[in-house]
């Protein structure tokens, strides 16, 4: 695979700590195209070996509108299905850079490890000196001892390592889309992350072509209603949660967004500074970045304040663990203080709590949001719609929370943007067959 | 006529980054950029973008813009991650290129103009 892509598969075996590259053909692509479409193929092909797959999307990395994505897949020990899990922030383009487009983690190390991907080489190091450090420790240590503060980490902290299936992968500090428990599975593998950096280079097949569609498609996204909204205010104001949004303003500092997206769909909390500062704060941790607007609705239901319900996700987000879930399951468990529950997150269950549905994040709204989209009748109808909505973006590798806002970044435009920049042409069937698969779950 | 950056419209997307990229060297890559989101404080919520200019280093922040003589006395390093700028070319304004400065063209938000 010459064009937008490095063309390789990494295997890594931690049980033998062995290492090994295949090629990614290219005939693979034009059958599963990328992102889940060939995870799901790699973790069918290893699946004897509790696979985790990590994968980057064809699109990742691009000048395409919101090409900000790669996608986590493993056999949730939650629901028993396979899931995927979105990575955004700058992580998912990061690892598009490394120097892979696939890494497959296959059985279990006897000693803790992490893996540490840069520019084409990939060391299964020890982990010991961070096993039984929070997330926030862990991305410190790495960057630190490495040298470099841009490496970004999938990362699992206490939660992980002791198996809840409450416990997350972070995208470096913050909460991600990871509903699925995966980050116990890297806990049982003794795998305390990935550490990726990479200085990659994706040739393009027609560059001025590519660019040139790229532009024209940001030029018609940047009409769309998400202009002049921002970060996670504006989101909970389209859901109706706008008694939410007012609870959290004031400790609001600013919205930031994912490589290449348009909106800036993650806000910034400042608890220990003052959110009006526009300079850089004396603390070192002055807040968090929110990525969701799930765990606060949760928190801010079990009658929390704003600035409790915020030191309460940053303490998740430090050890690992599902803030919506731990706070859904404080209210099922009539806790009020926020001390109580932080001291009690070694020992929360789900007891009955029913799983999200797979195979898809649900930390994007299953709804059209500030965009019309033509898909307000039956609920049948919002629900196959958004399903095929996040399916192409798990495919391609664009922002799941950005197609829910954009109509204009059609499945056409993806197809039209591959052709021209990797020569490889896949038709509609092709994709409405790979979509209905990775939508059916398996 | 120079790129201006308005570093609180600023969200961050690194588009500019890799539209630069591309313009160096006609395929998708960050290592050759001449602007650069500046975000290694990433616990602090604080960043912005660095531009390199012909004998200045454009610095954006939130409090306002910097402008820093290459070379001159008391010029510190700054963080690892930013001193490779030092060694990148400068900004040409997307010289040959007609749809002009790429990295105007790619930001969602405007928040990169050219004056």
């Amino acid at each position: 695979m010459e064009y937008l892509s490095s063309g390789k598969i990494l295997i890594v075996d931690l049980a033998s700590s062995e290492t090994r590259e295949e090629e990614l053909d290219e005939g693979l692509i034009s059958k599963r195209i990328g992102g889940a479409g060939i995870n799901n193929y790699l973790y069918n092909s290893y699946k004897d070996y509790d696979p985790i797959v990590l994968g980057a999307g064809i699109l990742t990395g691009t000048l395409y509108p919101a090409s900000d994505l790669s996608v986590l897949t493993a056999r949730s020990p939650v629901t028993d299905n396979v899931c995927h899990c979105p990575v955004t922030l700058k992580a998912g383009i990061e690892f598009k850079y490394c120097g892979f487009d696939y890494l497959v983690v296959l059985g279990a190390s006897a000693k803790p490890v992490f893996l540490w991907i840069h520019d084409g080489v990939a060391d299964i190091s020890d982990g010991s000196g961070v096993w039984g450090k929070d997330v926030w420790q862990t991305t410190d240590a790495w960057r630190r001892d490495m040298g470099d503060d841009l490496i970004q980490t999938l990362v699992i902290g206490k939660a992980g390592e002791t198996g809840s299936d409450l416990a997350q992968v972070s995208v470096n500090y913050w909460g991600s889309g990871d509903v699925w428990g995966f980050a116990s599975i890297f806990g049982k593998k003794r795998l305390k992350g990935i550490a990726m950096r990479g200085m990659g280079l994706l040739e393009i097949e027609d560059p001025e072509g590519f660019v040139e569609e790229s532009m024209r498609l940001l030029e018609s996204v940047k009409t769309g209603p998400w202009k002049g909204r921002s970060g996670l205010y504006d989101l909970l104001v389209s859901l109706g949660k706008n008694d939410v949004a007012d609870w959290v303003a004031p400790l609001v500092h600013r919205n930031s967004a994912s490589y290449n997206v348009p909106y800036a769909g993650n806000t910034f909390v400042y608890l220990d500074e003052d959110p009006s500062l526009l300079k850089e704060p004396q603390g070192a941790e002055p807040g968090l970045l929110l990525t969701s607007p799930y765990g606060l609705i949760a928190a801010k239901d079990m009658g929390l304040s704003a600035m409790d319900a915020c030191r309460l996700i940053r303490s998740c987000l430090r050890y690992g663990i599902d803030p919506e879930m731990v706070a859904l399951i404080a209210s099922r468990d009539a806790k009020k203080r926020r001390e109580d529950i932080e001291s009690s997150m070694d020992s929360l269950e789900r007891k009955g709590m029913k799983p999200w549905r797979p195979p898809f994040s649900p930390m994007v709204p299953r709804q059209p949001v500030f965009a019309d989209f033509g898909v307000e009748g039956e609920p049948g109808q919002l629900e196959q719609w958004w399903l095929q909505r996040q399916a192409l973006a798990y495919v391609f590798g664009i922002d799941p929370l950005f197609l829910i806002m954009s109509p204009e970044l059609t499945a056409q435009s993806m197809i039209e943007a591959v052709r021209i920049g990797s020569g490889i042409e896949i038709s509609e069937e092709t994709l409405d067959g790979l979509v209905s698969e990775i939508c059916g779950c398996n | 006529m120079g790129i201006r950056v308005d570093a609180l419209k600023c969200t961050g997307c690194m588009a500019c980054e890799m539209a630069c990229g591309y313009h160096r060297d006609d395929a998708f890559a960050l290592l050759s950029s001449c602007i650069v989101a500046y975000r290694t404080r990433e616990k602090k919520d604080y960043f912005g973008v660095i531009l390199k200019e012909e004998e200045s280093l454009v610095i954006a922040r939130p409090e306002g813009v910097e402008v820093r003589k290459i070379g001159a006395a008391g010029e510190s390093g700054g963080d690892s991650s930013a001193k490779p700028m030092l060694l990148r070319e400068s900004c040409d304004l997307c010289s040959g290129m007609d749809a002009g400065p790429m990295c105007v063209r790619f930001c969602p938000v405007d928040a990169i103009i050219l004056e």
